[in-house]
């Protein structure tokens, strides 16, 4: 890019893709309707405080921390599901006010609607978000991103005939549908073997090179994190969660995980993370 | 086992025990060990074919045929019941999405439900001077509180991953409702859905005999008759046409269930 153009061009070229500010959540007790006990204390859980994290446009980022730190509800923010208590998300230079189509979300338990087919499940997303679309565009489209996960044979299953791999495939598919330039998952491999999580690793990965988005993903695994990742960000343990470490992954890509387990450099980061996360987990074990 | 066999050998016992029962009954009632002229099985069957034989005969009020008594009372519940369900389903996804519309609705809910509909029937009879109209507006009564709490559970309770989804492609409160919530709270839905037709199947048979014709009417006209054997036709088909409509939402539960 020479100098004239990046001068006309937009001034989101100066911001990271992503911007955490001064990020906090606190959630509040909600008092049901027949509950004579609480006498309405407003007393809140402080899940994360102080987050500050920038983060570049078509990066892969993993956060990992130990159980119940925090991490999900981190995603949530990011997301719009829910609001933050205190600080700001900015998204190209822009507040975020709530969920939109440039994010896609992955949840841990797919989330596939059980009542819905396979190809009918990401044509209710693109319904959703282009409803100007015709019938014959969405199908297309549904069908050329169940091709993109190797699924476009079951299209006409239901997810409950389905793997829980090739159901979360379905889910990545579903959420990359809608052509966001983020993709954010929450612990998505978690409930999956061994062998089935390695698979979808690999595939995720070559679908990211493919499209070009941001990737946030969530995980308690330091291999998957090693093995996606431009960048760890490493959390504290819960309550009041705190970002305690950035850690830059800088081993060449494309990565193959056999070779990548003999570079010196992959095993200094993965002793790091580990003694982080076996002195957090230690802390949260200890309390309680 | 094999399972032709088994079903076969289930057929079989059901067969059986339905042979020793009615020779029972008849035994009983012929040496008079229960009480003086109650009808044998034999004599019930007879009038059972009598009254199947010719259903839809119509000499007035007082004397109709079973299948028009039936269908009178079907009619009633129908009536009722579809207006139940289509106040109940959209009251019940209001109240398990409205913290507001719960507190509002939820103690009249929790104080009528308990209550028999039978003590709505005055209310009725002095509101609409009319029986035809009151027996419907009992069985709406009947009805709507099953499907209403279940719909309403099952909207407070869906799983929230689905909500979820739609909220981050960014979906509209209406979408969300009819693409989502919907089709998700079916099985609750239908499961409503089928405690208020057995409900109301119950308790028109009771409102009946208070309101003239209809198959409570009928029992309650062959009591005037003294005609036991009648009464024991009439339970034979309440309890038939009860059964088969149970069926029906046992068979849409099944189409709409999710699980794995």
């Amino acid at each position: 890019m020479n100098k004239k153009s990046s001068k006309i061009s937009t001034s989101n070229e100066n911001y990271s893709h992503l911007e955490l500010s001064n990020l906090g959540k606190i959630f509040f007790k909600e008092k049901k309707f027949i509950d004579f006990r609480s006498k309405g204390n407003r007393s809140g859980f402080e899940a994360i405080k102080d987050i500050n994290l920038k983060i570049e446009k078509n990066t892969f980022v993993s956060i990992i921390g130990p159980s119940g730190c925090g991490k999900s509800t981190l995603l949530n923010l990011i997301a719009g599901l829910q609001a933050p208590t205190s600080g700001k998300i900015v998204i190209d230079g822009q507040a975020i006010k709530g969920p939109g189509p440039d994010r896609g979300v992955i949840f841990q338990n797919y989330a596939l609607m059980p009542w819905l087919t396979t190809i009918q499940n990401i044509e209710f997303a693109l319904n959703t978000v282009f409803p100007a679309k015709t019938k014959a565009d969405v199908k297309e489209r549904a069908r050329k991103y169940l091709r993109m996960v190797g699924l476009e044979k079951a299209s006409n299953k239901f997810p409950k005939e389905l793997s829980g791999g090739m159901k979360q495939r379905v889910a990545i598919a579903r959420a990359l549908s809608i052509n966001p330039n983020m993709l954010l998952m929450d612990e998505p491999f978690g409930a999956l073997d061994a062998l089935t999580r390695s698979y979808l690793q690999d595939e995720l990965l070559s679908i990211w090179r493919k499209n070009k988005v941001t990737v946030v993903l969530i995980t308690h695994s330091i291999e998957e994190a090693l093995l996606l990742s431009d960048k760890i960000v490493l959390m504290s343990s819960g309550p009041s969660a705190i970002i305690s470490e950035e850690i830059s992954v800088d081993l060449e890509r494309p990565r193959d995980r056999e070779k990548i387990e003999q570079d010196p450099n992959y095993l200094k980061i993965k002793m790091r993370l580990e003694k982080h996360l076996l002195r957090e987990t230690r802390a949260v074990e200890e309390v309680t | 086992m094999n399972k032709a066999i088994s079903t076969r050998l289930t057929f079989a016992v059901a067969f059986l025990s339905l042979l020793i029962f009615i020779i029972l009954w008849q035994v009983i009632a012929q040496q008079g060990l229960l009480v003086k002229n109650f009808p044998g099985s034999f004599k019930t069957i007879g009038s059972l074919i009598w009254w199947v034989s010719d259903p839809f005969f119509d000499n007035g009020p007082n004397d109709l045929g079973i299948g028009t008594n039936l269908l009178i009372s079907l009619r009633r519940v129908l009536i009722g019941y579809s207006l139940a369900v289509l106040v109940a389903i959209p009251l019940g996804v209001l109240m398990g999405m409205s913290k507001l519309a719960q507190s509002s609705l939820n103690p009249y809910v929790q104080l009528l439900k308990p209550v028999s509909p039978l003590a709505w029937l005055p209310v009725g009879l002095f509101v609409f001077r009319n029986s035809e109209i009151t027996g419907i507006f009992v069985i709406f009564i009947t009805s709507i509180w099953p499907t209403l709490i279940n719909t309403a559970f099952g909207v407070a309770s869906i799983n929230p991953d689905y909500l979820r989804v739609s909220k981050s492609l960014g979906a509209s409160k209406s979408t969300t409702i009819r693409r989502v919530i919907l089709p998700a709270i079916m099985p609750n839905i239908l499961a409503g859905m089928r405690i208020s037709m057995g409900t109301a199947w119950l308790v028109i048979v009771a409102a009946e005999m208070l309101l003239g014709t209809g198959i409570g009417y009928f029992i309650w006209n062959e009591w005037n008759n003294l005609s036991l054997e009648n009464i024991f036709v009439a339970i034979i088909i309440i309890g038939f046409t009860g059964f088969i409509l149970d069926q029906f939402f046992g068979f849409l539960q099944d189409k709409f269930d999710y699980s794995i």
